[in-house]
């Protein structure tokens, strides 16, 4: 009888958007999100001590920078920035009581903003320098 | 309402003591305006004696039939079998998820009844203070104090849903904060608020809204959780201006 | 199975419907030492399905006083004990053409009689205080109807019962009885369905609680009861359209109660004879007559939708040609009288309002046969918190 118990393990499960809601897709999307600003965080910070060695160093790291690939890891960071923030937005509001009942129409809302905002950036960042 | 019956296979999870858990696979001919719970009955009348599972009042009133179908929960007897499959189609029925389980899908509920009573959970309510206060439907009011049974049917579906009691044992879990929320509504009892304001309860739901999405009984467990923070928090800074404890 | 070694005397109770369960607490508060055996969960059978009127007698004032007189007896004191699961609004009777008009005499001289408190209110008024009845009614009476949750109706009296010391085994299908050297019944055997094993229990009495399925389970040790399963439907509907319950104002007929729940209300009930009601299935035909009657009663039901439908099998006890014609009342077998075998007790007959009543009677006979001496305390306490039924043993006390 001890089965299917809650246990933290589990915690893969929350990432099965199948036959779920909106509401589930936005805690996914908080959590991948997350996880990719931080992993982010330790890369820029990695970088920054490499960035204390001196000009040499520099130099080479804008090469690099200007390469398609980090330029495209680059705007999968804006991305995350801008669901997790503006996803953030929607649960601080319905954590107070606004907006529970309209909570998924406030999810797609941001999303099709965080989305547009990410289209912006990438138009400037590939097409404009 | 059409005649034609249809060809189903129902997938049932079948699991007894400690022997390894497995899908049984039956086959029926439905009339798709049949509740799955039939299907499921008639599988235990006429195929296999030995599956248990849970039911009683057969029109959602008793909250014993939450199974999940097609990997969401449903209260099998007021869903019909052309909303979850086609004619051909298959029914997977699994017990609730986040419960011990029993046996086939009778799962383990004691749990889930003591955080309900422990929440002080309200069955007879006055039909005047009985919807959301957000909803314009509006029973008939003679302005007699009449009462009614509550929404919610402690069904579990709830709980099997959230993403927090898949993860962590002592959560409270939706219904039990819902139904502290509509008690506190109701009777301004102070021990429910400190019941709820821990690391376990209110703060513990993270926005998943699961919850609301499956209750079949207007339970709203998510907007409660929400409303329930607002009267948490309300409490807490009267406290500290007016130190009534 | 672990047996304690028992000073009390053992009682074992085959069906945990509301009989099983009102019967297990009356047994269990007067010392007993009580096992509740269920194939199945509680209420799992007919009680689960029953349509949830608490009756106040009204409806069988004129043709069954003995009824009438047990329902408003009960009616009143479930009001008290059970007061967690019942909403308690009251109910109309209501006439809606001229044989209907034409009974009201004699309601009103029957409710007097069976000692049933009722008022005649003027149409306009009723319809002011229920907008949604049929605005054709021409005569209504106002009566002491409830409405009540079946299962945890029946979860009530098993907590009460467990917090006096009775075990209860749901998914325990009785598979036959046990006998002494004497041809007495001394146990049962049971099949687990939980863990899929067999095993027995011994007992100083079996009582036989399975209503509709009485006679059945009676076979297998050559006893009998003239019990006649009939089923009937029920349809709910997804909107509460109603505080209080609409019966028809006539003799009772198919389709004539409407009762609010929840935020629904569910009209009931149509009544057959069968003989296999393991599985009942539901009679379209029934399902669309429902329909038309809940709309004669509440016309606003045509707005709204099915949210199920299911059939209930009463246990009426004889044979008849109609279900109807047979009594509602129950009746209390002891093997001994009828069929020669000491040890073996049926309940069976009976309705939801009258279930602690049964238990009464039944727990009378089983006490006299045991030599125990011990009176009812079942009506003046309410029942235990219905939830405290799930708790793990020793919890509740």
């Amino acid at each position: 009888m001890m089965n299917n118990q809650p246990t933290p393990g589990k915690a893969l499960r929350w990432f099965d958007p199948r036959h779920r809601q909106p509401g589930t897709w936005a805690f996914i999307l908080n959590r991948i999100t997350a996880l990719g600003l931080t992993l982010y965080l330790a890369l820029h910070l990695i970088m920054l001590g490499k960035l204390a060695q001196g000009p040499e160093a520099y130099d080479s790291f804008i090469a690099l920078a200007k390469t398609p690939w980090v330029k495209f890891g680059e705007l999968l960071v804006i991305s995350a920035g801008l669901i997790h923030g503006l996803n953030g937005i929607r649960i601080a509001l319905t954590s107070f009581g606004i907006g529970v009942t309209v909570q998924r129409q406030l999810f797609w809302s941001f999303l099709t903003l965080a989305l547009i905002g990410s289209a912006i950036f990438g138009y400037f960042m590939f097409f404009v320098h | 309402m059409t005649d034609r019956l249809w060809h189903v296979t129902f997938s049932i999870y079948r699991k007894k003591a400690d022997q390894p858990p497995f899908y049984q696979d039956f086959s029926l001919e439905v009339d798709p305006d049949e509740y799955v719970l039939d299907g499921i009955e008639r599988i235990w009348a006429f195929h296999d004696r030995s599956l248990t599972f849970r039911h009683a009042c057969h029109h959602s009133t008793c909250g014993a039939c939450g199974m999940l179908v097609n990997g969401v929960e449903k209260l099998t007897c007021i869903t019909p079998i052309r909303e979850v499959t086609k004619d051909g189609g298959k029914i997977r029925v699994e017990p609730l998820r986040n419960f011990p389980i029993l046996s086939d899908l009778v799962v383990d509920m004691s749990e889930f009844y003591l955080r309900m009573e422990q929440a002080h959970a309200l069955q007879v309510v006055p039909v005047a203070q009985s919807t959301l206060p957000y909803e314009s439907l509006r029973f008939p009011d003679d302005g007699l104090p009449h009462e009614r049974l509550n929404d919610c049917i402690e069904c579990g579906m709830c709980v099997s849903a959230c993403p927090i009691a898949l993860t962590a044992a002592n959560y409270q879990g939706p219904a039990a904060l819902a139904a502290a929320q509509q008690t506190y509504s109701l009777t301004s009892e102070k021990s429910l608020l400190a019941l709820v304001d821990c690391a376990d309860g209110v703060w513990r739901c993270h926005s998943g809204f699961e919850c609301t999405a499956v209750c079949p009984s207007n339970v709203d467990p998510a907007w409660r959780i929400m409303e329930l923070r607002r009267q948490v928090i309300r409490h807490r800074i009267k406290r500290i201006f007016r130190q009534d404890g | 199975m672990i047996r304690m070694i028992q000073t009390k005397a053992h009682a074992i109770i085959i069906g945990a419907g509301f009989t099983g369960c009102a019967l297990a607490y009356d047994l269990a508060r007067r010392g007993l030492a009580v096992t509740v055996l269920d194939r199945g969960e509680i209420a799992s059978g007919t009680s689960g399905r029953t349509h949830g009127l608490l009756h106040s007698g009204a409806r069988y004032c004129v043709n069954d006083q003995e009824s009438a007189v047990e329902c408003i007896q009960e009616n009143m004191i479930l009001r008290k004990i059970a007061h967690q699961c019942i909403e308690y609004n009251g109910g109309f009777f209501v006439a809606l053409n001229e044989q209907d008009l034409a009974y009201g005499p004699r309601f009103e001289v029957g409710a007097q009689q069976c000692g049933i408190e009722i008022d005649a209110i003027a149409p306009q008024k009723a319809r002011q205080l229920e907008p949604n009845l049929n605005p054709d009614v021409l005569a209504v009476y106002h009566v002491p109807d409830g409405v009540f949750d079946p299962l945890r109706l029946a979860l009530a009296f098993a907590a009460s019962a467990r917090f006096f010391g009775a075990e209860f085994l749901p998914y325990h299908e009785v598979e036959n009885f046990l006998t002494n050297g004497q041809g007495a019944v001394s146990g049962i055997k049971f099949w687990n369905r939980l863990t899929n094993s067999r095993s027995e229990l011994t007992a100083d009495l079996v009582v036989n609680a399975t209503g509709a399925w009485a006679g059945v389970i009676l076979k297998k040790i050559g006893a009998s009861v003239v019990v006649t399963p009939t089923p009937g439907i029920m349809v709910a509907y997804d909107c509460r359209l109603v505080n209080r319950v609409i019966n028809r104002l006539n003799e009772p007929g198919d389709g004539d109660i409407l009762i609010p729940q929840r935020r629904m209300v569910v009209i009931g009930t149509t009544s057959y004879e069968a003989e296999e009601v393991d599985y009942i299935p539901v009679e379209k035909e029934q399902a669309i007559q429902m329909n038309r009657d809940a709309i004669t009663l509440v016309p606003r039901v045509a707005t709204c939708k099915q949210r199920g439908v299911y059939m209930s099998a009463r246990p009426l006890i004889g044979k008849g040609e109609a279900g109807r014609s047979l009594a509602r009342t129950f009746k209390c077998f002891d093997h001994r009288e009828t069929d020669g075998i000491e040890g073996l007790v049926t309940i069976t007959g009976g309705k939801a309002t009258t279930c602690r009543l049964m238990a009464e009677k039944t727990a009378d006979l089983v006490c006299q046969k045991l030599g125990i001496s011990a009176v009812c305390e079942t009506a003046g306490e309410p029942l235990r918190s219905y939830r405290e039924y799930y708790q793990p043993s020793g919890a509740n006390r």
